[in-house]
């Protein structure tokens, strides 16, 4: 139904999609996996005709059923591709809270569909204006039917109460419901092609599930084609007929999906195979690294003093609006809460987003001061990494300033620790290195940084006044697979160099089951199970464990 | 309507405030009023009776009060420089009232000129790929924004007052004679105060509307097959709208600040001008009452724009 | 949600760059911001050394009257012509290009100054003292500046010193905002959770690790507010409320010739002109450079 020939795409004479053959027939799921900047989002806006108009397309074609939609070196035919866009191929996006128009009502949004693509549109807004003074009473009718048709359309994605989401506003939806609304746009028209371009990797795992389980669904029963795009392997494959992996433009490999996951023919297949953390496989860590961690774990059973003890602690978020006439109201978003870590080892802590993860780390770092019940720390300032490495990075200072800074505080702190400038410097270059980097970065500033290598200096800073325990907020969630790959490595490493303790927080399943010695499962505010590793994937106690780690 | 009844009740208080102000700031001032009303040849007993006549003998603070008091109940105190005639005092409402007509038309037809021309021009130029247009207005908005309005005035004055003869520079023409004559001459002081602000606003709807382009929605918009001008007009400028209509909120209070210079250069008599000639003869109960005035018309303003805004933002009017 | 999707260059490609949705507009803008920057520095270097020198020598006294030359014409001799006391208008206009430079540098300099202090305190720290200031400053800032600066002088008395500090006081609440809404954007940011964790003072917070950042954002304001106070003191002086006599000023240069319009329009043309001229080269230099940082 759908051939792509030879597409080349460019942006200010730089190709950034490079010979691409596709094609999809009635019915399939082909996925497009990919890195950030492999290409995969610009081919699905080509197809879809919605590349801005700076983009250039410099060879090949697009068919839509041996229509020529899109060819080299011809504008593109906006009129042409209007007939198609919406009703005969639509497309969903990433962010279901930005895709929809935040000022209007999303009920109108999807008759927006309908109106558009309506058998006898008047034309103008002339024609408009005079045809809704003489036959209001006609366009009254149909406004009813179209309205009884997106009421239907919300049914049939799955959402409840659809009265109530027709008026609403996208705000006041959640992400999943957002998304839903996405879809049921969509597909009212019953496009023959579904383009996907990572529909859930803005949402949490449960509702992630739900809306893939949703997407199969509508395909097994529309039989409508779709091109599935995401960076995430895993969720190819539990979707996808057949896969094309993309790298640098290209296509690198296409096939079956089954058969690329067994015989990965290229070694970039192989390596992000073997990148994307799975339970599948077995772990990749060299061997001593394995030796050393199954003594690390040994000895925190050993009953050592723990770093952190932590004993029915409560958390409490105190409404920001400190206005005059407001009342300050405290929420309670941490409840009971007794555990420990040991030094050492890796605690994973998971749960949904809004589960109180993030209001727990903080009171442990003595970030939150609203909080009842008990922590007791064994350890100098326990540090921090955070989740997106553009912003964990002062701007406006050099690494090695940077690196040096927590040293400085430290003597500030406590005369004790005061060090001369050589020794700072030295010490900076030394962790420097510990996090694999080169001397030439030392006086560079983060903006001429890589993300994997902005989180290496985050490590590093974090590391170099040596605390017993380093917090990480979703440590990898923002980086490539084969980035994400190398810093969990490499957290690894100093873990067993530094014998540190890390607190785990991660909304990635795998990524905590390669990291993590023991696992701790959040919930609304409470700690309902924890465990080793193994066993809360073996045998979890919890119906709600299951769920969460059965998701990917 | 608990957000409408907080948001009076921080009205009032900054009311309040300002009024405490405007009262005290005055008090500190050095000179003798009485001194500098009947001079420095007078006798002690006449100066004592003055003094008793304008309250001045009590306490700041009761003075504040009964002044408050006085002016709640509509009495806004008296002139020290103008009197009705020899043994009358003149009251400030006299004094305020035929005035305030003039220059409240010339802020409305400013207005009227700003959100009438700027809001098309803003539009048109988002949507021009001409660079000659494109490159035109970014001149003139910068150039126009760097001309004070003073000069403007003159400008104006010089250009269609002087050079084509389309007013009488200096003639000004009474509302209560000739009502179309009045707005005719009030269109050109109008024009300079709002020229700049249109250049401004429009470049600041411009800016919007090409930033609200960028927005994942309107992708999903051209998805749906809309067409170009639908999206603009459908979903675009709406949203764009929203901080242009706080924008036109900040501009009322410029508009203010402008009537007063401008008043000044066209020779209007209004209460811009009556303000400047009240500060420089020091006759501070006209002062205080016209300070009060426009911060209550200014806060006024802010708080209809902000209940505005409430009423066409959704994602607001939740919270 | 995963920041790399954010960050994606494929998407910043499409979406950022297609803005004008016009081919090339990425070298159009590298020439735009050069041009921007070439013709600002040109104007503002030529108004700062007129003015600076008009502080010190002028071609004629400033104050010289001649019955004689009364309304003469732009000539080689008076560049703008005479006024209707035949003092040079030449002289004059740099006299009082220098004192409106002089007056609006050091305005912007006081409440730059109040500003940050007041901002980045109010910003960070946040509480009570933060409520309190943002009262005045909303109050203030809704309040037409010039009014404001009316009334403050009103209550001080005219005068050079005068204008400096009613204006000063009227322009520090606009740069606490900024500063102000600069320390909680960034105060939350992680980069500060860190150095908070890591126990990092707070002065040294503030100062040393906030500060740098908004540098670029209050450079802007700080031009902002220069052009805003060429503007208000000219207007002060127009309505002769401002700078007095024997100095020269431009905005009273201008209300003195308004009256002579039809007879001697140069004069009214070259005090204005110089206002322009400052404040239009002075924003073309601030719009260059603040392209230049994109």
């Amino acid at each position: 139904m759908i051939r792509i020939e030879n597409l080349s795409v460019a942006f200010d004479k730089t190709e950034v999609v490079k010979n691409v053959n596709l094609d999809l027939v009635d019915g399939e799921v082909l996925g497009v996996v990919g890195e950030s900047g492999s290409g995969k989002s610009v081919t699905a806006l080509t197809l879809m005709g919605l590349v801005s108009e700076s983009a250039q397309i410099t060879s090949g074609r697009i068919l839509f059923d041996d229509v020529v939609l899109q060819e080299a070196g011809k504008p593109r035919d906006q009129v042409l591709y209007r007939r198609y866009q919406g009703a005969q191929m639509s497309m969903i996006f990433q962010e279901p809270m930005t895709s929809l128009n935040p000022t209007q009502r999303v009920g109108h949004q999807v008759e927006e569909m309908l109106w558009l693509h309506a058998e006898h549109r008047p034309q103008g807004p002339w024609k408009q204006a005079s045809d809704a003074l003489r036959l209001s009473g006609r366009r009254t009718g149909q406004k009813e039917e179209f309205r009884t048709r997106v009421l239907e359309a919300f049914h049939a994605v799955g959402l409840r109460d659809e009265e109530r989401v027709y008026t609403s506003y996208p705000h006041q939806l959640s992400g999943g419901m957002r998304q839903r609304v996405m879809i049921a746009m969509a597909l009212i028209l019953h496009p023959r092609l579904l383009v996907a371009d990572e529909p859930t990797t803005a949402l949490d795992v449960t509702v992630q599930n739900q809306i893939i389980a949703l997407l199969r669904k509508i395909n097994s029963k529309q039989n409508n084609a779709m091109l599935f795009i995401t960076h995430d392997l895993n969720l190819a494959r539990r979707l996808c007929g057949r896969i094309a992996v993309m790298k640098d433009g290209r296509v690198v490999e296409l096939g079956e999906t089954e058969e690329i996951f067994r015989h990965p023919r290229q070694e970039y297949t192989k390596r992000l195979i073997e990148a994307v953390p799975s339970r599948m496989k077995k772990k990749t860590w060299s061997a001593d690294a394995v030796l050393g961690k199954a003594a690390s774990a040994e000895a925190a059973l050993n009953n050592s003093a723990p770093v952190v003890r932590v004993h029915d602690l409560s958390v409490f978020y105190q409404d920001g609006s400190n206005s005059l006439f407001g009342q300050k109201k405290k929420q309670c978003v941490v409840a009971d809460a007794s555990f420990e870590i040991y030094p050492g080892e890796s605690l994973g802590l998971v749960g949904e987003s809004g589960c109180g993860k993030t209001s727990l780390s903080k009171a442990i770092l003595g970030m939150n001061r609203s909080i009842r019940g008990e922590i007791v720390s064994n350890t100098t300032r326990p540090q921090m990494v955070f989740q997106d490495p553009y912003s964990s990075l002062n701007p406006a200072k050099t690494i090695g300033w940077l690196l040096q800074e927590p040293l400085r505080a430290a003597g500030a702190l406590d005369r004790s620790k005061v060090m001369t400038k050589a020794d700072m410097e030295a010490a900076a270059y030394d962790m420097l290195h510990r996090v694999g980097m080169e001397d030439k970065y030392f006086h560079r500033k983060p903006s001429q940084l890589s993300g994997g290598q902005r989180q290496r200096v985050s490590i590093g800073q974090a590391l170099i006044t040596h605390p017993g325990l380093v917090v990480a907020d979703e440590p990898v969630s923002a980086l490539d697979v084969t980035i994400q790959a190398q810093i969990m490595e490499l957290m690894r490493r100093l873990q067993q160099e530094m014998k540190l303790a890390y607190l785990f927080i991660s909304h990635d399943i795998n990524v905590v089951y390669q990291m993590c010695d023991r696992i701790m499962v959040m919930k609304e505010g409470r700690i309902i199970e924890v465990g080793e590793t193994e066993r809360l994937f073996r045998a979890p106690k919890e119906e709600y464990t299951r769920e969460l780690l059965s998701s990917s | 309507m608990k957000y409408i009844g907080k948001k009076l009740i921080t009205l009032i208080m900054t009311l309040f405030l300002v009024s405490v102000a405007a009262f005290l700031a005055f008090q500190i001032i050095p000179g003798d009023v009485v001194t500098s009303i009947l001079g420095t040849e007078a006798t002690p007993e006449r100066e004592e009776q003055l003094r008793q006549e304008l309250g001045l003998d009590k306490p700041p603070v009761v003075r504040y009060f009964a002044w408050a008091a006085d002016v709640l109940r509509g009495d806004l105190g008296v002139s020290y420089r103008y009197s009705k005639n020899m043994n009358e005092m003149m009251p400030v409402t006299e004094l305020i009232g035929d005035k305030l007509p003039v220059t409240l038309w010339l802020a409305a037809v400013s207005m009227l000129l700003i959100i009438g021309v700027s809001i098309p021009l803003g539009v048109l130029w988002a949507r021009s790929s001409n660079h000659f247009l494109d490159g035109l207005l970014g001149v003139i908005t910068q150039a126009s924004m760097a001309v004070p309005s003073f000069f403007l005035g003159i400008l104006v004055t010089y250009l269609f007052g002087i050079l084509l003869k389309l007013f009488a520079p200096g003639g000004y023409i009474s509302y209560q004679e000739n009502f179309s004559g009045f707005l005719g001459y009030l269109f050109f002081p109008a024009i300079s105060i709002a020229l700049p602000k249109i250049a401004m606003t429009a470049r600041f709807l411009r800016n919007s509307m090409l930033t609200e382009l960028r927005a994942d929605y309107v992708r999903t918009a051209y998805s749906k097959g809309a067409t170009k001008r639908r999206v603009m007009y459908k979903h675009v400028l709406r949203n764009a709208m929203m901080p242009v209509v706080t924008f036109l909120g900040m501009i009322i209070a410029e508009i203010v600040a402008g009537s007063i210079v401008i008043e000044q250069v066209f020779s209007l008599p209004g209460i811009g001008r009556l303000l400047i000639s009240s500060i420089s003869t020091r006759d501070f109960p006209v002062v205080e009452i016209l300070i009060l005035y426009i911060t209550f018309v200014v806060i006024f303003v802010y708080f209809l724009v902000d209940i505005l805004y409430r009423v066409i933002d959704p994602r607001i009017s939740e919270a | 949600m995963r920041m790399e999707e954010k960050h994606s260059p494929e998407k910043d490609i499409e979406w950022k760059k297609g803005t004008s949705w016009k081919k090339g507009t990425l070298w159009k803008r590298r020439i735009s911001w050069n041009k921007y920057l070439a013709a600002g520095v040109i104007m503002t270097g030529i108004a700062l050394t007129i003015g600076i020198l008009g502080l010190f020598w002028t071609p004629y006294s400033t104050t010289a009257m001649s019955a004689a030359e009364k309304f003469a014409p732009p000539s080689i001799r008076h560049l703008f012509g005479t006024d209707n006391f035949g003092r040079d208008i030449f002289s004059r206009v740099m006299q009082g290009m220098g004192t409106t430079i002089g007056i609006s540098t050091l305005v912007v300099l006081f409440s730059g100054t109040a500003g940050i202090l007041l901002g980045a305190i109010t910003g960070y720290f946040g509480g009570l003292l933060d409520e309190a200031v943002m009262r005045v400053t909303d109050a203030v800032n809704g309040f037409p500046s010039i009014l404001l600066a009316l009334v403050i002088i009103s209550i001080l008395g005219n005068g050079k010193h005068n204008v400096i500090i009613s204006l000063g006081i009227v322009f520090i609440p606009s740069f606490v905002r900024i500063v102000r809404s600069e320390f909680i954007r960034l105060r939350d940011a992680d980069y500060i959770r860190r150095a908070r964790l890591m126990g990092v003072g707070r002065l040294r917070i503030l100062f040393v690790h906030i500060l740098p950042n908004i540098f670029s954002v209050f450079w802007v304001s700080v031009m902002i507010g220069f052009n805003n106070a060429i503007l208000a003191e000219s207007g002060m002086s127009y309505l002769g409320i401002g700078v007095q006599p024997p100095d020269a000023s431009l905005g009273k240069m201008l209300s003195d010739a308004q009256g002579y319009l039809q007879s001697a329009p140069w004069y009214a043309l070259a005090p204005g002109l110089a206002i322009v001229w400052i404040v239009l080269g002075f924003s073309l230099f601030s719009e260059g450079v603040r392209r230049y940082g994109e």
